[in-house]
């Protein structure tokens, strides 16, 4: 793997702009191939096409010792267009990506190029960080290389060499965008700038080759002048982000990431430098008189004491019982009212039938109203518009009225 | 607030101020009023002055207290005249109700000021808060003891051993409202406290004074005995509240007016009775007198408003800030206190100035680490997931509490502790959402952040979550060329 990702890596430009538009997506795997590519027509235009191959790698990889044929492959890949299909399967059969499992004539099975595999692998991760990690991992490999007795002088010259052209590839990247709009820096300067970790791992594996082969030199010096110049061109860009911003946007750059593991991770005293320096206001609000009387005010007011009605001391079950709480009581007991106003009539003057007892009038009223409100009771209170005054009577205003029998 | 035991706040944040405050140079006269502002009222040495533009609340032993007065005779009640919001009081009616209550413990002697006034035993307060709202529930005495707190730490009173005597910024009430306070003192309900007390207040409140050296014969009575109408320690009788029998009660301690040097014998060094307050030197003289009345009243309410209001106010609704002749006097001004003005668009509002805000008192270690969280959590992670797009502190992205309780290196009572001092200072506003949801936001205070500091608090939180980052290297080099 080291043979397989180090090739693309030194030798082609490291312009990789991990964006999330097509545009840069395709850009992307334009640039990581162009050391590859016959012609600029030969790199996919369609990120959909690279979508296509992994599905089809991992349809091998769960169908094992099986293989695939023609129509499983489809199959696996039945969400692209037909046409997409067969074209990614004519090239990457071509490229030898795709392969009869034996080479003879009208072979229907297929297996997948490992090697594939894991170049789609590195493309991915290329997109994500636009090759950082790409960096560290080889640089450790390398380191490892180096380290190993078994490896030459011109192994390690070539090594070194390569890295050297790496990190200059990388400054100028990074000094052009420092030199481009503030916009154009902010979005991709972040991915390409290195941390402090990868110039520090450089520098050790640049002390490995010294140390061993001191002859080396003159290519050592040049690995070591890539490194300081992509060092500082790091820093010359984050510099000039860090001028050109706000007072808060900054914080855009480093990822949420950082942050949240900032925030979970740090002890109480690494939190708390970050404000070493503040002065804030101690609390003094201020209670001014008026507001202390109106507080006062609106305290909430204790509930007042009601006193609770006297009771009787004996047990007093009421007259709860008395009354027939049956569906047609109250109505046999209107009728009751009404025939015995009635008797025989048909229809009486309640001038007549009222007595001179105003509360028990006023119930025997209550009643007659509703016995002419209720429909099922064959009786109705018809009410004239005569009224007569007279002190001396009880009641002594008195409107006229009858109570008679509906036929 | 700098230890976790906020109850010692305003001793400890004065405390944090060892050197003697001198008012020769302007300079050392502005960086006394930043600690002051940043550190609560200023301790001051036997026979020290006051800075100018400060009270000087002088204890019988000459030594004493300092805190910033405002011109002619203002306060920030001035602010309700101008409709704009002070920075806001956490639950301000319960607060004013227990303050209502020590007042009415700690001022037997409505004839003098309010302060000094006189120790009461806090269980005495709390019995007449409970019967100011007539609730008697363990819910309730809870929310007074915060209150209480609060009160503490913003030097409303001072609360120690069991007893609570009205604090410094008592005495900034202006004369005139004295009445309006005594009126109130008359309403407030007394409890009925039951004379089978175990031990009666006026002995608890002698019992927590240090001993007395001098004289023994005028000290405090004799333990046990129930002190008679006109004895002459100046203590809250137990069943009969101070206040109630002020006639036959002649004022024992030498109130504000005299200080008396035959009287230390009563005093206590820090949170006892005696002291007077003097006015301090007029620091805006020479710049105010050369305006007319109008522009002068302009030029002071500007004052207060950017300096007490919540967040910056409106350039149009003030004139000393419209006409830059005098929004210019006013930066004069707020720069003799070591304040800046701050301009948000149209609106303004004072803050540190960025060159005397060395001078003022730091917040506690914890309090630091918590703030420092929910600035992560509110603008710098909403910042780089793109959904806070304007340039500020002030943020609509709650920090959950559970983030903060769960996912951090701090303990949870040191948590809370901060988060209370936090709450209180205005340093983080709590969002409430439903019961058990919701979270903080940094608070007003941020609004008072120059741009240099701004710039600076970013810089540090880059510093501190990213040192290896190409950033973090910018900002050091940066740094140091400068």
């Amino acid at each position: 793997m080291g043979s397989l990702t180090l090739e693309p890596v030194s030798e082609q430009p490291l312009t990789l702009d991990a964006a999330l538009s097509e545009e840069a997506v395709l850009s992307t795997y334009r640039r990581m191939f162009a050391a590859l590519a016959r012609d600029s027509g030969a790199v996919v235009d369609d990120p959909a096409l690279v979508d296509i191959a992994e599905t089809l790698f991992a349809a091998f990889a769960e169908a094992g010792e099986e293989w695939l044929t023609h129509e499983q492959m489809r199959f696996a890949c039945r969400a692209y267009p037909g046409d997409q299909f067969d074209n990614r399967l004519r090239v990457l059969k071509g490229l030898g990506a795709i392969r009869e499992v034996f080479p003879k004539p009208n072979q229907l099975r297929y297996r997948a190029s490992f090697t594939s595999v894991v170049g789609l692998m590195f493309i991915r991760r290329m997109m994500d960080d636009g090759g950082q990690s790409e960096m560290h991992r080889l640089l450790a490999l390398e380191d490892l290389n180096v380290a190993d007795p078994r490896t030459t002088m011109d192994e390690a010259r070539q090594s070194a060499a390569n890295l050297a052209r790496a990190f200059r590839l990388w400054a100028l990247e990074l000094i052009t965008l420092t030199m481009g709009t503030i916009e154009e820096l902010r979005e991709q300067a972040p991915k390409l700038w290195g941390t402090e970790e990868i110039a520090r791992r450089a520098q050790s594996l640049h002390g490995t080759i010294l140390t061993r082969w001191p002859e080396l030199d003159r290519v050592c010096t040049d690995l070591r002048s890539a490194i300081y110049a992509y060092s500082d061109a790091s820093r010359r860009a984050a510099g000039r982000l860090a001028d050109s911003a706000g007072t808060t946007r900054n914080l855009t750059l480093l990822p949420t990431e950082t942050w949240r593991t900032f925030t979970q991770t740090a002890s109480k005293e690494r939190l708390a430098s970050v404000l070493d320096d503040f002065v804030f206001d101690a609390p003094a609000p201020w209670h001014d008189p008026a507001a202390i009387a109106r507080a006062v005010d609106e305290a909430p007011r204790p509930a007042p004491a009601q006193p609770t009605p006297p009771r009787s001391t004996l047990p007093d079950p009421g007259p709860g019982g008395s009354l027939d709480s049956s569906p047609g009581a109250a109505v046999e007991r209107l009728a009751v009212v009404a025939e015995s106003l009635l008797g025989a009539s048909s229809r009486v003057a309640l001038a007549d039938v009222l007595g001179p007892d105003w509360p028990s009038a006023r119930r025997l009223l209550a009643d007659l109203t509703s016995v002419d409100l209720r429909p099922e009771l064959p009786y109705r209170l018809v009410w004239s518009d005569d009224l007569t005054i007279d002190p001396a009577r009880r009641p002594a205003w008195l409107s006229h009225g009858h109570l008679e029998r509906t036929p | 607030m700098t230890t976790p035991d906020s109850l010692d706040s305003p001793e400890s944040r004065a405390s944090h101020a060892p050197a003697p405050v001198r008012d020769t140079a302007p300079h050392a006269r502005a960086e006394a009023h930043v600690r002051a502002r940043s550190g609560g009222p200023l301790r001051l040495h036997a026979g020290e002055p006051a800075p100018a533009g400060m009270l000087r609340l002088t204890r019988s032993d000459s030594s004493g207290e300092a805190l910033p007065v405002w011109p002619d005779g203002a306060t920030p009640s001035l602010l309700d005249e101008y409709q704009v919001t002070p920075v806001p009081v956490e639950r301000s009616g319960e607060t004013r109700r227990v303050l209502a209550a020590c007042l009415t413990c700690c001022w037997p002697d409505l004839s003098a000021d309010p302060w000094p006034g006189e120790p009461a035993p806090v269980e005495l307060v709390l019995d007449t808060y409970r019967a100011l709202i007539g609730r008697t529930d363990d819910l309730m005495r809870n929310w007074a003891i915060g209150a209480l707190r609060r009160l503490h730490d913003s030097a409303w009173i001072v609360m120690s051993d069991g007893l609570v005597s009205l604090g410094p910024r008592c005495a900034l009430w202006p004369v005139e409202s004295h009445a309006q306070l005594k009126e109130l003192v008359h309403r407030i309900p007394r409890p009925e406290r039951s004379e089978l007390t175990v031990v009666a207040d006026a002995d608890l409140v002698a019992a927590a004074r240090p001993p007395v050296a001098s004289d023994p014969a005028t000290s405090a009575p004799v333990p046990g005995a129930l002190a008679p109408a006109g004895d002459p320690p100046p203590a809250a009788p137990a069943e009969d509240p101070p206040p109630a029998a002020p006639a036959e009660d002649p004022p024992p301690a030498a109130p504000a007016e005299d200080p008396p040097p035959a009287a230390p014998a009563e005093d206590l060094p820090s949170a006892g009775p005696g002291g007077r307050v003097e006015e301090g030197t007029a620091e805006f003289g020479d710049l105010l007198d050369g305006y007319d009345e109008r522009r002068r009243a302009e030029l002071v309410a500007a004052f207060m408003a950017v300096e007490h209001a919540a967040e910056p106010v409106q350039e149009a609704r003030f004139g000393a800030l419209r006409d830059p002749a005098l929004r210019r006097t006013l930066g004069e001004m707020l720069a003799r206190r070591g304040r800046t003005l701050i301009q948000h668009r149209e609106r303004w509002i004072s803050g540190y100035d960025d060159g005397a805000a060395g001078a003022g008192v730091r917040l506690g270690e914890g309090e630091r680490a918590v703030l420092t969280l929910v600035l992560v959590h509110s603008v710098a992670i909403p910042r780089a997931e793109g959904l806070l797009p304007e340039d500020t502190w002030a943020s609509p992205h709650p920090t959950p509490v559970e983030e903060l309780r769960r996912h951090t290196q701090l303990p949870i009572g040191e948590l809370e502790a901060a988060l209370r001092g936090l709450r209180h200072a205005g340093l983080l506003t709590q969002v409430k959402a439903g019961e058990e949801a919701g979270g903080y936001v940094p608070g007003p205070q941020f609004h008072r952040l120059t741009p240099v500091a701004r710039r600076r608090l970013q810089e540090e939180l880059i510093l501190a979550a990213g040192p290896h980052t190409p950033l973090a290297a910018a900002v050091r080099a940066r740094r140091t060329t400068r």
